[in-house]
């Protein structure tokens, strides 16, 4: 990767936020109880505001509930009350299937264990979610996918199997995944937790262009400092509330 | 269903080549059972009812009338008259079919009739030197009969059309030919239990195939049954060939219903026999549909395996847009993939063997009489073997299917990832 797009070309220096757009994604009074016999409250009334381009670092303690909230903002989990609103619809009023066609179409997700599937090459891992959301012919899913995985560097490795990659580029290859369908919302669980430094910088590189050049929303749970301050908002979770909501532009 | 469901089915298949080979050999050999069993079952059964056709008439006409015609009396007056006198009932009366010509030309009249011929049947003894032998003797006309139920074309050896022309001639089976000693042209006794004694020549050896026809039955005209049966112009059944073998029940009725006379078809005749095959074939049934099944369980047991295994795709399918429909349809795919193609090497197995098995010398006698193993290749087998294969296939990976719709992404995220 070349010059990361936070700073000028010129002068190195860091740029700054562009201003953020409208709200993709909102939360009121969230809570979600876990467990089967003894209830516990994970989240604990939770109400965020997201904007567009926004990159949103997700902070706290290990067990603190970031994986949690990540779930009710993607639409894998349903809140016990309170409203998730993604692009103004409540996703609490679809059904499995509205829900699925949301994630499709609106979200991409990357996880800490680069979720790909095996029997597939990078290629086609990337072109399976715009298949499935319907594109107009199989050539033209192939092209945007060759697009997409080219724009993070992965053009040699489009015919490799998973396996047959390193971590880093693996989870590089879940994020072209993630961003095949163009979402509005882009949710990452650590996705920097098992990579090295270098793995992780290209990670937080990747996500910072997506946010300041396309405009994607993301919304990233991280334990590494260093990452957390790159990104243009930090959410401080304790004990499944928001305790802190840091503006770092 | 979208492609792209078809498309991860097929890869997933690809992608575990061993496991889903053994599921498809499982099914494969279901369906091969299906088809050899039902070939080598279906072998001996047309072969036999196949004879049964050829030498027996389809429907027969016995001489127990069923209603009889009623008395003059009932019909002169109204009002009560004594009808029935109880010694008086058929059974103990000489019977015969009275008028039996104008039957058997208004049965020919029939479209549905091919012909029909006139026979007197009784039980006799043949010798020949001090050789003594039971047989059963039909009158017939030959000519007439022969459109019934073709017994020139058996004939090993003589004419039988002299049976019309001489007086005094018989044809034999072959097995009785060979167990008294008889020769063509060679004359022999019979003699009935009434005493009466007819010296009749050999003009013709017939052989059915079945040997329980060749072994006791000779052929003498009508007018030689009469005489030796001591029953002068007496005719004791008529014997019928429909154009439509298979409706001979329907046919019967309607004859007994025109006629009056115990009507008989060749299925009734046989019902033994056929009883005999049902079961037989229920049998079968019970022993392919378990082999099937444990080829379904074949499928089962990996499906549920590779289901297992595969939760965390699953989980990423789901997260990605995929619906429950979408990964149960997926693993449906996969289940009647696996049993097409199972059915498919099935019947092609299947083939090969009734081939080869067909092929292969060994003699049978008793009920038929054959130099080759019987076999009969029945298509619709085939097409049975695919429609098997394709239920238990699907019956089979319901339950991971649908364990597998079931997953929900975030439980197998949680777990992974604390
Ligand atoms: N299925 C469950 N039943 C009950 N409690 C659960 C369940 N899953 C998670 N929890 C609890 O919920 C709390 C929040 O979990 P969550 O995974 O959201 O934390 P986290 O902030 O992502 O932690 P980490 O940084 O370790 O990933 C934890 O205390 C955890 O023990
Ligand atoms: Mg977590």
């Amino acid at each position: 990767m070349s010059v990361p797009v936070a700073r000028d070309a010129d002068t190195h220096r860091l740029l700054p936020w562009p201003p953020a757009g409208a709200i993709v994604l909102e939360t009121r009074g969230l809570v979600r109880d876990l467990g089967t016999t003894v209830k516990s409250r994970i989240l604990d009334g939770i109400d965020l505001t997201i904007r567009e381009g926004e990159f949103v670092s997700l902070t706290g303690f290990s067990g603190s509930g970031k994986s949690t909230l990540l779930y009710l903002l993607g639409a894998l989990d349903r809140p016990t009350a309170g409203e998730v609103r993604i692009d103004g619809v409540d996703i609490g009023s679809l059904d499995d299937d509205g829900r699925a066609a949301l994630r499709g179409a609106k979200l991409g997700f990357v996880f800490q264990f680069h979720f790909l599937l095996p029997e597939f090459t990078v290629l086609e891992n990337v072109m399976l979610p715009i298949l499935r959301r319907g594109a107009r012919t199989r050539s033209d899913a192939e092209a945007h996918a060759r697009e997409v995985v080219e724009s993070l560097g992965l053009g040699e490795l489009m015919q490799r199997r998973p396996s047959q990659l390193s971590g880093g580029q693996q989870q590089r290859v879940s994020i072209a995944r993630a961003v095949a369908n163009d979402p509005r919302i882009i949710l990452a669980d650590e996705p920097t937790g098992n990579l090295d430094s270098m793995n992780g910088m290209i990670v937080m590189d990747v996500f910072e262009r997506l946010a300041r050049v396309q405009g994607i929303t993301v919304v990233m749970v991280s334990h590494e400092r260093s990452f957390a301050q790159r990104t243009s908002r930090q959410l401080v979770m304790r004990d499944g509330q928001v305790v802190e909501d840091l503006d770092q532009r | 269903m979208s492609r792209v469901v078809f498309f991860i089915a097929m890869r997933q298949l690809w992608d575990r080549k061993l496991l889903n080979g053994i599921a498809v050999c499982g099914v494969s050999l279901g369906v091969l059972t299906l088809i050899a069993i039902n070939g080598i079952m279906q072998g001996f059964q047309h072969k036999f009812i196949d004879n049964i056709l050829r030498i027996s008439p389809h429907v027969t006409l016995f001489d127990r009338q069923l209603r009889p015609a009623p008395p003059l009396l009932a019909r002169a007056y109204d009002g009560f008259v004594v009808t029935d006198v109880a010694h008086q009932s058929p059974s103990e009366r000489n019977l015969r079919i009275s008028r039996p010509e104008e039957i058997v030309r208004a049965l020919e009249d029939m479209s549905e009739v091919v012909a029909a011929s006139k026979l007197l049947v009784g039980s006799a003894v043949i010798s020949r030197g001090s050789q003594q032998f039971p047989v059963e003797v039909r009158g017939i006309e030959p000519t007439r009969q022969d459109r019934v139920t073709p017994i020139a074309s058996y004939l090993q050896v003589g004419n039988y059309h002299t049976l019309e022309a001489s007086p005094d001639a018989v044809v034999i089976g072959s097995g009785i030919a060979s167990r008294i000693g008889a020769h063509l042209g060679e004359v022999i006794v019979c003699g009935s239990s009434l005493g009466t004694r007819l010296n009749l020549k050999v003009v013709g050896i017939y052989e059915s195939g079945i040997p329980p026809v060749d072994n006791h039955r000779v052929y003498v005209t009508l007018r030689n049954a009469q005489a030796l049966l001591g029953r002068p112009d007496a005719v004791g059944r008529i014997e019928v060939k429909l154009r439509e073998p298979d409706n001979a029940q329907v046919m019967s009725s309607k004859f007994e219903h025109m006629f009056a006379y115990d009507g008989e078809s060749w299925q009734e005749t046989n019902a033994n026999f056929l009883a005999l095959f049902v079961q037989q074939n229920a049998i079968i049934g019970f022993v392919v549909g378990a082999i099937l099944a444990v080829g379904g369980f074949g499928v089962l047991a990996i499906q549920i395996m590779i289901v297992l295994q595969k939760t965390r795709d699953i989980a990423i399918l789901r997260s990605v847009g995929f619906r429950r429909s979408d990964i149960l349809g997926c693993f449906l795919l996969q289940g009647a993939i696996i049993s097409l193609a199972g059915a498919a090497v099935g019947d092609i197995a299947g083939h090969y063997v009734i081939q080869m098995l067909g092929k292969l010398k060994s003699r049978t006698e008793g009920l038929v009489k054959s130099e080759y193993f019987l076999v009969y290749e029945d298509p619709r087998y085939y097409y049975y073997g695919f429609a098997f294969a394709l239920s238990v296939g699907l019956l089979a990976s319901l339950i991971p299917a649908v364990r597998g719709s079931r997953v929900e992404p975030v439980d197998v995220l949680r777990g992974q990832l604390g």
